[in-house]
């Protein structure tokens, strides 16, 4: 690792306009050694609210998203609806590369702030506006949730099978997806800007992020006419199964190939489990039968005679030396658990001041040579950098004590 | 607003694309939608597999009429090079030498195989970008374990948590962590590279282990046991801080409705717009805490109503009163989705032998340097002597030569 001196992030300021939307985008940037400096409004960040808690106990730190989300970052509270917030935030723009806001199409433009009038003051900026729909079209005002985002991208309909209902997947993806795609549309804004001093607004939609998570199935309809749903769970050998202590996700069909196939059926054999000799018929090679309910019940009772034996972690690793595929279906003990995670040091501990504790997060989604990821900072208390920056910017003691008295601000 | 700039920011970066199948490919399909020259070393005798997997145009099997593949492809080109023949390192080294990216998602060991390890590749080009997506990272006891997207989820604690309750665990239905979270965040750290190289001169390395990005996407069930010991457990469309909140029945086969509530507010304008039945009285009803607890019965109540609605007509009316609420679509409803049309996101381009089909244009849009999607997925080795002649600066004579040798194709 060489030093983390003269990174190209710790000379990129981000402003943020916190919501639930845009928070990971910003942790993207902070964790690499961005300054990020979220601007919450007084009534605080939406996702302070949300569950799970620390301790389970409601309060304006706890919540674990919350904490999840804003490492390394800076915070202020100020209500923009007033004009000298409105005027906090020209000054902070003109030192600011990138601005990521989520609001409704049109607010920031009725208080004076919008793309248009915060590019006149700094021609650089890279405005990034996230939205459930984007910034035009007859739905752009609906209002949304992650469920009914991943419901109206698609992404939903596929997490079943036949006339089944779907269930959806956990810790609101669409909002993932949506942060993660203005997190790359906005570096290659800023990668743009850079060499030739243009800014630009970016406009992204939720619903059209969580189409691109659909697998082939616009593909699927536009090419073949089906509608396709889940593509586990609907044939012998591939989906879920229970074994001695949860459950283990397998994958010994696909199409006629039956490399992943054979090898399992041997080793059931081995173990003199009861009918095993039947799964080495040929008919099992047919996709056709296998989705039929007699295969579907027939390799569930023969198999799972075997699996209950076993718990997941065996399975797991005995599996992989007979080049066969049978995943656990961890849970999150589990996953903390698991000996590679382990090994590779993954999961990182802070201590949080506010909550007088050590929290545990997920660690670093790349490695990059020759740059540092690092979490430095736990997520900040609320308005705690509110007097400071405000101080940088040129108000002084008393001007700030105006804005607080007035209720522009937040001082903490 | 839009001002569109003469030059897309990535024309000029050439990036030599070993990668196949899902993650590698979606990440260098958002390079190249930027202006960046994609090349995919394909090879006709052992072709990419989604090639050959469906659907396929009129359900005709075929190396060029999957769609499985040509979603991921647009934009790029091809060629047909068997990289197991003593000759073929040779070609890769040019190009290697000509390009700004190398990237693969082998499993570990393949790339040294052929001598084209980082440390090789930096003998050939010293500022390289190297990008390797190894499923559980290069180090540590799994390594080198073999699986799918799919086992992926479970491994994380996607299908743990997704499901029904009083049914086996689920998971997406599909590859997910490959299809949005790891390549983005492989594309995002690309782009930190390519401009620290522009900074500094340097190349490197850029290792994205496929596990570790997904649990990026999965934070709180693990911060949740970590802290407070408690194992969360899948709970169907139910949200810790939201109720009623379901996917429920409308009219119709497999059409459901997505609605949340969050506050009393919305709470009571959902039962305005049901036009205030008498249950809804019900004092139980009356708190967030209330219908967290009895979520059963509000479910059963609900869905009474909406099972005698129209799903569109209803999410309109709910939309109009400040609801949650949305449509479950399916790949047919999303190509008919009078949004999506209005904002252009479905882009229909004509491939040799595909004719007409459907891709997705980029779910962001960008007022000066918007993304392209102009060229459809390439038929396999179709730029081979195109890109031997131009970037490589071959003789048509030493092209020939290669094919007579079966170096290409």
């Amino acid at each position: 690792m060489t030093e983390a001196s003269h990174s190209l992030f710790d000379s990129l300021r981000v402003l943020e306009l916190a919501g639930e939307l845009g928070a990971y985008t910003g942790k993207l940037f902070a964790d690499l050694g961005a300054d990020v400096i979220r601007i919450e409004p007084l009534a605080g960040d939406p996702t302070r609210q949300r569950r799970p808690f620390f301790q389970a106990a409601a309060g304006r730190e706890n919540s674990l998203r919350y904490q999840y989300l804003n490492t390394n970052k800076k915070a202020m509270a100020l209500d923009l609806t007033d004009p000298a917030a409105g005027e906090i935030l020209r000054r902070l723009i003109r030192t600011a590369d990138l601005c990521l806001e989520s609001y409704p199409p049109g607010y920031l433009d009725r208080l004076g702030l919008g793309y248009e009038n915060l590019s006149q003051i700094n021609p650089r900026l890279v405005h990034t506006a996230i939205t459930p729909y984007g910034q035009s079209g007859p739905y752009k005002d609906y209002p949304y949730s992650d469920l009914t985002s991943l419901a109206m991208g698609g992404m939903l309909y596929l997490a079943g099978i036949e006339a089944e209902k779907p269930a959806r997947v956990p810790d609101n993806q669409s909002f993932f997806q949506a942060d993660l795609y203005a997190a790359y549309a906005s570096i290659v804004a800023l990668y743009h800007a850079d060499a030739t001093e243009e800014g630009q607004f970016v406009d992204v939609s939720i619903q059209e992020s969580v189409t691109t998570a659909l697998e082939n199935a616009i593909q699927t309809y536009d090419l073949e006419g089906r509608i396709r749903r889940a593509a586990g769970s609907v044939e012998a050998g591939y989906g879920a199964y229970a074994c001695q202590d949860g459950y283990v996700y397998v994958m010994a069909a696909m199409g006629r190939n039956a490399y992943l196939w054979d090898p399992l059926v041997q080793w059931m054999a081995e173990k003199n489990i009861p009918e095993a000799e039947i799964l080495a018929e040929d008919r099992w090679k047919d996709p056709e039968y296998r989705k039929l309910e007699e295969a579907k019940t027939t390799f569930k009772r023969i198999f799972e005679t075997f699996s209950r034996q076993y718990r997941k972690e065996e399975l797991y690793e005995e599996s992989q030396k007979r080049k066969v595929v049978i995943y656990p279906v961890n849970s999150a003990k589990d996953v903390l658990e698991n000996p590679q995670l382990a090994h590779r040091s993954f999961f990182k501990h802070m201590y949080v001041a506010s909550l007088g504790s050590n929290l545990c997060y997920p660690g670093a989604p790349y490695a990059l040579e020759k740059m540092v990821w690092q979490l430095r900072a736990p997520a900040p208390v609320f308005g705690q950098d509110t007097a400071g920056i405000l101080g940088n910017l040129g108000y002084g003691p008393e001007e700030i004590q105006a804005l607080v008295e007035r209720g522009v601000a937040y001082v903490r | 607003m839009l001002l569109m700039s003469g030059k897309l920011p990535l024309a000029g970066i050439r990036i030599a694309d070993f990668s196949w199948v899902g993650a590698g490919p979606i990440t260098t399909r958002l390079l190249a939608e930027f202006g960046a020259e994609v090349i995919r070393l394909e090879s006709q005798k052992r072709p990419e597999i989604l090639r050959l997997t469906g659907p396929y145009k009129d359900g005709i099997a075929g190396i060029e009429r999957s769609g499985y593949y040509s979603v991921r492809n647009p934009n790029k080109k091809s060629i047909d090079i068997d990289m197991n023949h003593p000759k073929a390192r040779d070609l890769a080294v040019k190009l290697i030498q000509q390009s700004d990216i190398v990237i693969n998602n082998f499993t570990l060991g393949t790339m040294e195989k052929w001598h084209l390890g980082y440390e090789e590749v930096k003998q050939i080009k010293p500022d390289i970008i190297y990008v390797t997506m190894p499923i559980q990272g290069s180090t540590g006891p799994h390594r080198n374990y073999m699986g799918f997207g799919a086992t992926m989820n479970a491994l994380v604690g996607i299908n743990h948590l997704s499901g029904f309750p009083d049914k086996e665990p689920f998971g997406s239905g599909t590859n997910y962590p490959d299809h949005v979270p790891n390549p983005t965040h492989t594309a995002f750290a690309i782009i930190a590279a390519l401009w620290h190289r522009r900074r500094t001169g340097e190349g490197q390395a850029i290792e994205v282990a496929q596990t570790e990005v997904a649990l990026n996407v999965l934070p709180t069930a693990i911060m949740d046991y970590a802290a407070n010991n408690r194992i969360e457990a899948r709970i169907g469309n139910r949200d810790l801080n939201a109720a009623p909140h379901g996917v429920y029945q409308t009219l119709g086969s497999r059409r459901w409705i997505a609605i949340a509530i969050f506050t009393d507010t919305e709470w009571a304008a959902l039962t305005e717009v049901m036009g205030h039945p008498a249950w809804t009285e019900d004092h139980r009803f009356a708190t967030l805490t209330g219908r967290l607890e009895h979520q059963d019965e509000l479910d059963r109540l609900i869905e009474n109503w909406t099972s005698q609605q129209e799903p569109y007509h209803l999410m309109e009316r709910l939309a109009g009163a400040g609801i949650r609420a949305g449509v479950v679509q399916n790949a047919k409803d999303l190509l008919e989705d009078p949004h999506l049309h209005a904002r252009g996101f479905w882009i229909y381009l004509n491939h040799p032998e595909m004719r007409r089909h459907v891709y997705n244009n980029s779910p962001f849009r960008l007022s000066r340097t918007p993304t392209q999607i102009s060229t459809p997925a390439p038929l396999l080795g179709q730029h081979t002597d195109e890109v031997l002649r131009d970037v490589l600066g071959l003789s048509q004579r030493e092209i020939d030569q290669l094919r007579q040798e079966r170096v290409i194709g």
